[in-house]
């Protein structure tokens, strides 16, 4: 005799909540056919990283990666990063690097959506052109910036001097006190297009016979962007907020090709930090407890991120 | 009208035309900004190595030559033959990883779209959350794996590695896709006798398949363009995809400009092409999952 899920659990107990976590994943059992393939390559390919990367951040190992011969030495590695200078002096530099590649990049993109929002003849060429520098790879992007930043050569210091703004070429790069700025500017033209068509997407959302009825009742544009626009941009402008600041600060590619982090260390920031920690030092332990550390800061970073998109879950679910 | 009320409308006329003057006058400078560089990079790979090495710098070329870009493509010399393999090293990496990605994400994405399994929430989330991460987190590690199954140098460490950023984007954006598929045409053909994987296969897939062509391209060009993986995994020459190998033009002291510009130039045209000739589907499956219409 065959009995419907959750029969027997109806006659034993009087008044069941829900069946058990077991019985309902054993009458969902065929679900996880689908998804299984999908687990199975994070587990290698992410599970175990992480979990090596924690084991790693606890032990001393030979520089030869000699994993044989790796010694426990508890939170040594850890002292070492806090009470180093030179991590306080990386993570000043990634919080500015990250918060105005994040900013500039928002409030680029911002504008560029405002400015095409209308229709008119050419908008959707416009919008193409502008999203290239977002799709070429960043290496492209890079040398094509340390060229235009070239010292002798460069197409920027020379227009500047040409335009009368500056005697000579101006070395962006080579110099502590702009490097970081410069190779921001860089980021900032790889990502704004970025947050261009997110908000672009926002804009359609936005209701036009609100505009309309602002319009109507004589609100400037501002007062129509900021009473009625904008509001309404809140939801889309927190997710690129969120994803423009999580990839600014995992940046490697363009420090790390424009200047290496250099001079001096002037543009280093924690990812370009850990990788000549690792694969330039071999200081394994070290480079491993930094990025468990970098892992922590991001766990913080992705509950905000999670909290934001459930947010827009929810509300569409309630819609 | 009086003319007070006149005078209130001009000058109402002439706060939007002052709104709307500022906004071409700023996209003329973002254009300016956004293709300045590629520009550059351009007219720089016409020039020769001599023209490229002057001050003030030649803005057009005085006499442009092709001569970067036949040496690039000339099967028969040293930098053609390594930036040809570096090219098809590139191609057959990426196109592994989209189909691969893409097999395993679109029953993935379907399920967690679909079905309302315990655990649903978490394992997505998990699934996002590894987005979030830097290849700094699993590069040690995954270093080290590959060194164990004697993987490094080749292209299988790559596709491998490249699967962890690939398939979770890929699960987003496809299950944004699917979430805009209307579940009652699944029921509507299951009431018909459809069987569970006959609906998927008859209404669900042909239906998402500009979600499937969306998802592809963005894993190929994530895949063209990765660096960091490649430049730790790979020291071979013949194994090199293209923004690794790239680097022999680049160097200290006497670096070919002109050259790499013409191999960046040559580097970046199949991504732009792509993104160009699908950019619907491209910009609607990024923007799918962030703005909730």
């Amino acid at each position: 005799m065959s009995t419907a899920p959750g029969q027997a659990i109806f006659r034993d107990v009087p008044a069941p909540k829900r069946p058990s976590l077991g019985r309902q994943m054993w009458s969902h059992r065929t679900d996880y056919y689908y998804v299984a393939p999908a687990i199975l390559v994070m587990l290698i390919v992410i599970g175990y990283p992480i979990y090596y990367t924690i084991e790693l951040s606890f032990f001393n190992t030979p520089a030869s990666l000699a994993l044989s011969d790796k010694t426990f030495n508890g939170l040594d590695n850890y002292v070492t990063i806090l009470t180093s200078p030179v991590f306080w002096k990386v993570t000043w530099q990634t919080v500015i690097w990250t918060a105005l590649s994040t900013i500039s990049a928002f409030l680029l993109g911002l504008a560029a959506a405002l400015a095409l929002h209308r229709e008119f003849v050419g908008r959707g060429f416009l919008r193409a052109l502008l999203l290239i520098p977002w799709v070429v790879s960043a290496v492209a992007a890079s040398y094509v910036w340390k060229w235009l930043y070239h010292s002798d050569f460069g197409a920027i210091g020379a227009m500047l001097v040409q335009l009368g703004l500056s005697d000579q070429p101006i070395n962006f790069v080579d110099n502590v006190n702009t490097s970081l700025y410069s190779l921001i500017v860089v980021n900032v033209w790889k990502e704004f297009s970025f947050a261009m068509i997110m908000l672009m997407a926002g804009l359609q959302t936005v209701p036009d016979t609100l505009l309309r009825a602002a319009q109507v009742d004589g609100a400037s544009p501002w007062q129509r962007f900021w009473h009625v626009t904008f509001p309404h941009l809140q939801g889309v402008s927190m997710v690129t907020l969120l994803l423009l600041a999580v990839q600014n600060f995992n940046s490697f590619i363009i420090p790390w090709i424009m200047t290496g982090g250099g001079p001096a260390g002037s543009s280093d920031i924690w990812i370009t930090h850990i990788y000549q920690l690792a694969f330039g030092r071999q200081r394994w332990g070290v480079a491993s407890a930094y990025a468990v550390i970098l892992f922590i800061v991001m766990m913080v970073l992705g509950y905000f991120y999670v909290r934001a998109l459930t947010k827009g879950e929810d509300s569409r679910a309630a819609s | 009208m009086t003319a007070m009320e006149l005078s209130a409308g001009a000058a109402k006329r002439r706060g939007a035309g002052g709104w709307r003057w500022s906004g071409r006058i700023f996209l003329t400078f973002l254009i300016i900004f956004t293709v300045m560089p590629m520009a550059w990079m351009f007219i720089t790979s016409l020039k020769t190595g001599f023209a490229a090495m002057q001050y003030p710098p030649q803005w057009w070329p005085a006499e442009p030559t092709l001569e970067n870009y036949w040496r690039l493509v000339d099967p028969n010399g040293s930098v053609g033959q390594d930036f040809l393999r570096y090219f098809w090293n590139s191609v057959w990496v990426s196109t592994i990883t989209t189909v691969l990605a893409v097999l395993v994400a679109v029953p993935a994405a379907y399920a967690f779209s679909r079905f309302r399994f315990p655990g649903r929430n978490f394992l997505f989330f998990a699934v996002l959350l590894r987005n979030m991460f830097p290849a700094v987190v699993f590069l040690v590690p995954l270093f080290i794996l590959m060194k164990a199954l004697g993987l490094v140098n080749t292209h299988g460490s790559l596709v491998l590695t490249y699967l962890t950023f690939g398939l979770p984007l890929a699960i987003w954006l496809l299950k944004g896709f699917y979430d805009n598929i209307p579940i009652q045409l699944e029921q509507a053909a299951r009431i018909d006798g459809a069987t569970r994987f006959q609906a998927f296969f008859l209404i669900v897939m042909p239906l998402s398949t500009p979600g499937i062509i969306a998802t592809s391209i963005y894993s190929f060009i994530g895949a063209w363009n990765e660096y960091i993986y490649a430049y730790t995994f790979l020291s071979r020459h013949d194994q090199m995809t293209l923004p690794v190998g790239i680097q022999r033009f680049f160097s200290e002291n006497a670096t070919d400009w002109p050259g790499l510009m013409a191999a960046t130039f040559l580097m970046s045209i199949p991504v732009v092409v792509l993104f160009l000739v699908l950019q619907r589907y491209f910009v609607r499956a990024l923007t799918e999952g962030a703005v909730k219409h």
